[in-house]
């Protein structure tokens, strides 16, 4: 299944260089093919994301590292930011 | 021992007294909020002579106490109609409080209402009032430079000024604030107190601090250690000691893109599709590519860095670059998806003397009412110049975004209490909503930031989405905003002390090892209540009820994409925020002002 997935801030190099640009062209975007049934996590340890507090969006709603990504939904991994 | 000093611009006096006993433990809000709260008659003219002006550090201002250095500004709001404390990076705070000065009182109103004064404080401690009329119309920048120039010798010394906006009175006019560089780039923007200082005909204040150092402590030893504890927590956490120091403010464009509460083309969507454009990491990328700062302190003593200047194609400054809330306000909410754009107008802002949010809410109103089309920067920039010429146009959108979306027939007009809001949609996230409609200030971030837990995973987590909880949270957040903000800390040091212990533990000791009292957790919250308590009381006596404590109703029956989700916090959930003020009045042994 293809689910498009966007990493932020000193994440972003952790990108796959196939699928730039997701559905949007966002430089912070991919679109990747996972197995059906690919949770959150299996993503993270895919991308190799560094071991470390996180904000995590599916279809822009917070998600759990075992939320089970289904096909077409949208996946963005966050650094801890903050502003304002 | 601290001192009130106090300039009447109707007599052109200057007289000095100690801080009343009774306000040894406030600084910054806190004082502002005492002096505003006994002095100024709840129903005075905001730009009459019964206004009063107050600059105050914090109790911690003047010392090494980490981002200890911020500006309150106090007064009688001329945008809100409440009590207003506008709060400023920049370096006048620890000067103010090198010359021993806890606050700077601007009364009165002068006779002569062509003139314009420059109020100058000596390293010596000596104050004069000088007449300077070649000032009137500058904008800030060169208002800055004709200062410079007649300060011969003299290096060190922090200036507060307004633009043209503040002399015309208009209600959105901010007080700019020169940084380390000298650069007037850091603001007490919200409220319009630069309509204030301009109405009392004081185009600057110049604080001149050469040769003075840190004050001194009761406890050097212990105040030493706790600033330690203070620092190494502010750089440990993710937030205060790595993502605000690389990309600055603009880091939460994409975070809260992504949550789908980034207003946008005022307020009628949860995302805006350039945002790539207008983001922290973009904003990265070409202030790198053109050899621009990307990463220093708004004041001395600030440890997590996040203030940057942005540079324009030639790599000459351009302006402050610039903060998540202006790119946001002058980009998205105005559907402008140019960084360059952006910044041009957030320079024009500073320069002008205006406020950032609220002229990007203001203009994004206006073209909400078709006269001019979202994403034409060309024409914002063109709607600033004639509030710099002060045109009949120009004095509708240099008053605010309610005064522009009553004068061009907006249906949807983003204000509480009068103020436009900040870059958080509440109808996705909840918690910020309840802040916005309570705040004493108007719609305020600030005020109580419930993006921390709303959104960004900081002291704990709360659903954005429902209404549960919210409440409670902004509550908490808003006593403890006024505390930080009456100590004089930067409010982004809670992101580190919401999560880590030692570095809440680090705030009372600090204060402690300072002024020699007991400081402890229940005293840092009851300072934060008692600056609240101020506050509503004042308000109430202006005349605001339960019912200006609301959203605009677009917000409670207008669905937001992508969530398509409204605000449903209850009346009674946001009746509740203020619930300890009568207590906390009745222990300060205060009615009404």
């Amino acid at each position: 299944m293809l689910v498009e997935v966007a990493l932020f801030a000193h994440l972003t190099p952790y990108l796959p260089e196939a699928g730039a640009g997701g559905t949007t062209g966002s430089p912070h975007a991919r679109t990747i093919d996972l197995p059906d049934g690919t949770t959150v996590g299996q993503v993270i340890a895919r991308l190799e994301l560094p071991d470390e507090p996180r904000i995590v969006f599916v279809g822009g709603r917070h998600a759990a590292d075992d939320h089970v990504l289904a096909a077409g939904e949208r996946l963005a991994i966050f650094p801890p930011v903050a502003g304002g | 021992m601290r001192t009130i000093l106090r300039l009447n611009m109707s007599d052109l006096s200057i007289t000095s007294d100690a801080v009343p006993e009774k306000w040894s433990r406030y600084g910054g809000r806190a004082l502002t909020d005492a002096i505003v709260f006994t002095e100024v008659p709840p129903a005075a003219d905001p730009v009459g002579p019964d206004n009063k002006l107050v600059f105050a550090p914090g109790l911690l201002g003047g010392t090494s106490a980490p981002n200890g250095g911020r500006l309150s500004v106090g007064a009688k709001s001329p945008l809100t109609g409440g009590i207003k404390e506008s709060n400023s990076g920049g370096q006048a705070a620890h000067a103010l409080a090198k010359l021993g000065i806890g606050a700077l009182v601007i009364e009165g109103m002068p006779a002569d209402k062509d003139a314009w004064y420059v109020l100058k404080l000596h390293a010596d401690g000596s104050a004069e009032i000088i007449r300077d009329d070649s000032l009137g119309g500058l904008g800030n920048y060169a208002t800055k430079d004709a200062l410079d120039a007649g300060m011969g010798d003299v290096k060190r010394f922090a200036t507060i000024t307004i633009g043209p906006a503040g002399e015309m009175l208009m209600k959105q006019a901010a007080i700019a604030v020169s940084d380390p560089d000298g650069y007037p780039n850091r603001f007490a923007g919200r409220g319009g107190l630069g309509a204030v200082m301009g109405s009392k005909r004081v185009k600057a204040i110049v604080v001149v601090d050469e040769g003075l150092g840190y004050l001194e402590h009761a406890d050097k030893d212990a105040f030493n250690a706790a600033v330690k504890k203070f620092a190494n927590a502010l750089k440990e956490h993710a937030v205060t000691g790595q993502a605000l120091p690389t990309y600055g403010t603009n880091v939460l464009a994409n975070i809260i893109n992504e949550s789908g509460g980034y207003p946008t083309r005022n307020f009628s969507n949860g995302r805006f599709e350039l945002v790539d454009e207008i983001s922290g990491e973009k904003m990265r990328e070409i202030t790198l590519e053109r050899g621009g700062n990307v990463k220093h302190g708004c004041h001395t003593g600030c440890v997590i860095q996040c203030s940057r200047y942005y540079v324009d194609k030639d790599g000459h400054y351009k302006t402050k670059g610039s903060e998540y809330e202006s790119v946001w306000s002058l980009g998205a909410d105005c559907g402008i998806g140019d960084m360059d754009a952006v910044a041009e107008l957030d320079r024009a802002c500073g320069d002008i003397g205006i406020d950032t949010i609220e002229t990007g809410v203001t203009i994004g109103v206006y073209m909400d009412s078709g006269k001019l089309a979202f994403g034409d920067a060309d024409g914002a920039l063109k709607l600033l110049d004639e509030v710099r010429k002060g045109t009949e146009l120009g004095h509708i959108i240099g008053d605010g975004a309610e005064a522009t979306g009553l004068a061009f027939g907006v249906a949807h007009i983003p204000v509480v209490k009068h103020q436009g809001l900040p870059a958080y949609d509440p109808r996705p996230i909840q918690g910020i909503g309840v802040t916005y409609a309570t705040s004493t200030q108007g719609a305020d971030h600030t005020a109580g930031y419930t993006i921390t837990a709303n959104v960004l995973s900081v002291g704990g987590t709360v659903d954005p989405l429902k209404p549960e909880g919210q409440a409670a949270l902004s509550q908490g957040l808003q006593i403890a905003t006024a505390m930080l903000d009456s100590l004089g800390f930067c409010i982004f040091v809670a992101f580190a002390v919401l999560d880590i212990p030692a570095a809440f533990e680090a705030i009372y000791e600090m204060a402690a090892a300072h002024t020699g009292e007991k400081w402890d957790t229940d005293a840092l919250m009851q300072l934060g209540k008692e600056a609240l308590t101020m506050e509503r009381l004042y308000n109430e006596s202006a005349g605001f009820t339960a019912a200006d404590d609301r959203l605009p109703q677009f917000f409670y029956d207008v669905p937001l994409a992508p969530h398509d989700v409204m605000f449903t916090v209850t009346d009674e959930d946001l009746d509740s925020v203020h619930g300890f003020v009568a207590e906390t009045a009745a222990g300060m042994g205060i009615s009404k002002p």
